[in-house]
């Protein structure tokens, strides 16, 4: 089991400061968040849906219940209360049995919360499969079979991500992927229309909600990473001036 | 109390278990919805806790029958069996997993529509797999054993495999209509992948190997792939720490909102 040395400590507890103090500080200000155009693209994608009156798929992914899932269930739910409005259907595959009532209750909520309870169906959550190709494979048949005009591929993905999206571009549905997976924002990249990158995914539902807690969040991710900059730039400087600082350093900071 | 048990102390510990299980759950049920939101923010937090100190804690020597040069602090020892309520609880939900897919293949039945023979497909699987499998615990002979083999490795497996290499034409297909010439974009991404994939052959080197070395195409391939991919990564892998770092944060002090965290 791993645990923390000194670098740790000092980074986890000094970012963690940032986050919490402008979290808390967030509700008196008036916070900017840069346009992301992948979640900007939802609503064109809900009203192609709409206008073509077929259903939209989503994924949350491959994970069991984590923070990656739980964020991907927030921007589904997103989606549905934005879709409710105009009655269109999001089917929601899950690959893991944990995730099933979550993300039922999750859309449940959300169908409520747009005020169209009624249009909750709970054949629209499905439960395909927990193994990884007979849960692509399920989900591209269904994206196929209920031909898709919309498809959201957020989450943990791996060697799978790529039969999800060619299913979808087959079906000729607009994609919008996002996911921390590097490995697999290649693939993405190639097939879907808009893909979200690296901490954009943790952004959106704050970009989406505009709720201030969340939208404080971010704007402390963004001191946290400008603070790393300028160690990671320092750090550089500092050992090609004193070649023997690293040493030093290294013993002082990666000390359990 | 942590510690495995066996004989009747196992018996008397999974009763005592499944009636304080049930028990806890009806009392989740009695309260009301808001109530039960604060009962979910404690326990989440508690259990964040214990992994943040766990994690924080300055360690010292602790070692194992497996790993004489293991450390940890006082609190390492209790890892492995709070770690364990995870599966324990993820184990109650396999039934709902199964419940939900009978509910939807038996209305589809039902229903008789165009998806029906795919419905008697997941039944007939469904119920052989589950079958044979019972079959080859319970009685292991040659017969049971060539069954379930035949099902899963020979089945299951190459279904699986086969999905797999679907991949191989996919990517084909998505890389030609990536590297599509549209934009500036995709032309950076067509001649960048030209590059990689020439370095990566004997052919793209013997094509460049009169030019001087800097502009060997392996060397080109080399630098892009060490020097530029590994750097975007690393940005991307930062970004992504402390944006991971930022929701859970969120989540373990209660201040997430949206979908399931949202104020009654």
């Amino acid at each position: 089991m791993e645990h923390a040395n000194n670098a740790v400590r000092i980074l986890l507890s000094l970012f963690s400061i940032i986050i919490i103090t402008t979290i808390l500080s967030a509700r008196k200000k008036h916070l900017f968040i840069r346009k992301i155009a992948g979640l900007s693209a939802l609503e064109d994608a809900i009203g192609r849906a709409t206008e073509m009156g077929r259903p939209m798929i989503g994924v949350p992914g491959l994970g069991s219940i984590d923070v990656v899932t739980l964020q991907a269930l927030s921007i589904l739910s997103y989606i549905v209360k934005s879709s409710a409005r105009y009655g269109t259907r999001l089917i929601v595959t899950v690959p893991d049995t944990s995730l099933l009532p979550v993300a039922q209750e999750s859309l449940r909520e959300s169908y409520a919360s747009a005020g169209r309870p009624d249009l909750y169906n709970p054949e629209d959550v499905r439960f395909l499969s927990n193994r990884q190709f007979s849960f692509a494979a399920a989900t591209a048949g269904a994206i196929m079979r209920e031909r898709a005009a919309a498809c959201f591929f957020f989450g943990y993905f791996y060697a799978e991500s790529l039969i999800f999206a060619e299913a979808g571009q087959q079906a000729g549905a607009i994609q919008i992927a996002g996911t921390p997976s590097t490995t697999q924002i290649p693939f993405f990249i190639a097939a879907c229309d808009y893909v979200i990158i690296g901490d954009e995914f943790y952004a959106a539902s704050a970009y989406l909600s505009r709720e201030p807690t969340l939208l404080g969040s971010i704007v402390g991710q963004d001191y946290c990473k400008i603070v790393l900059f300028f160690l990671i730039a320092a750090g550089c400087i500092a050992v090609s001036l004193f070649p023997g600082l690293g040493t030093a350093l290294t013993g002082i900071f990666l000390k359990g | 109390m942590l510690m495995p048990k066996h004989g009747f102390s196992w018996f008397a510990f999974s009763a005592g278990a499944l009636l304080l299980s049930g028990i806890l759950l009806a009392l989740m049920q009695l309260i009301p919805v808001s109530a039960r939101r604060y009962v979910i923010r404690f326990l989440t937090f508690l259990a964040g806790l214990y992994y943040v100190l766990e994690f924080f804690l300055p360690v010292h020597s602790m070692p194992t029958k497996n790993d004489p040069h293991a450390v940890g602090n006082f609190l390492t020892p209790f890892l492995l069996p709070i770690g364990n309520y995870s599966p324990v609880i993820i184990a109650f939900t396999i039934g709902l997993g199964v419940v939900n897919l009978f509910q939807v293949h038996s209305r589809r039945l039902i229903r008789r529509d165009s998806e029906t023979l795919f419905s008697v497909a997941f039944f007939v699987s469904f119920f052989a797999m589950l079958i044979i499998g019972l079959l080859d615990k319970a009685h292991p002979n040659s017969i049971n054993k060539n069954l379930y083999h035949l099902l899963f490795d020979g089945f299951l497996q190459s279904l699986d495999a086969t999905v797999f290499s679907i991949i191989a034409f996919y990517i084909v297909s998505a890389a030609y209509r990536a590297f599509r010439v549209k934009s500036i974009e995709a032309t950076l991404l067509l001649v960048t992948a030209m590059i990689v994939m020439l370095g990566q052959i004997p052919v793209g080197t013997f094509l460049t190997h009169t030019l001087p070395e800097p502009f060997h195409v392996e060397v080109i391939r080399g630098w892009i792939l060490r020097q530029a991919n590994s750097a975007a990564l690393r940005a991307i892998a930062f970004g992504l720490s402390i944006g991971g770092l930022a929701i859970s944060l969120r989540i373990w002090l209660g201040l997430e909102r949206g979908s399931y965290f949202e104020e009654s």
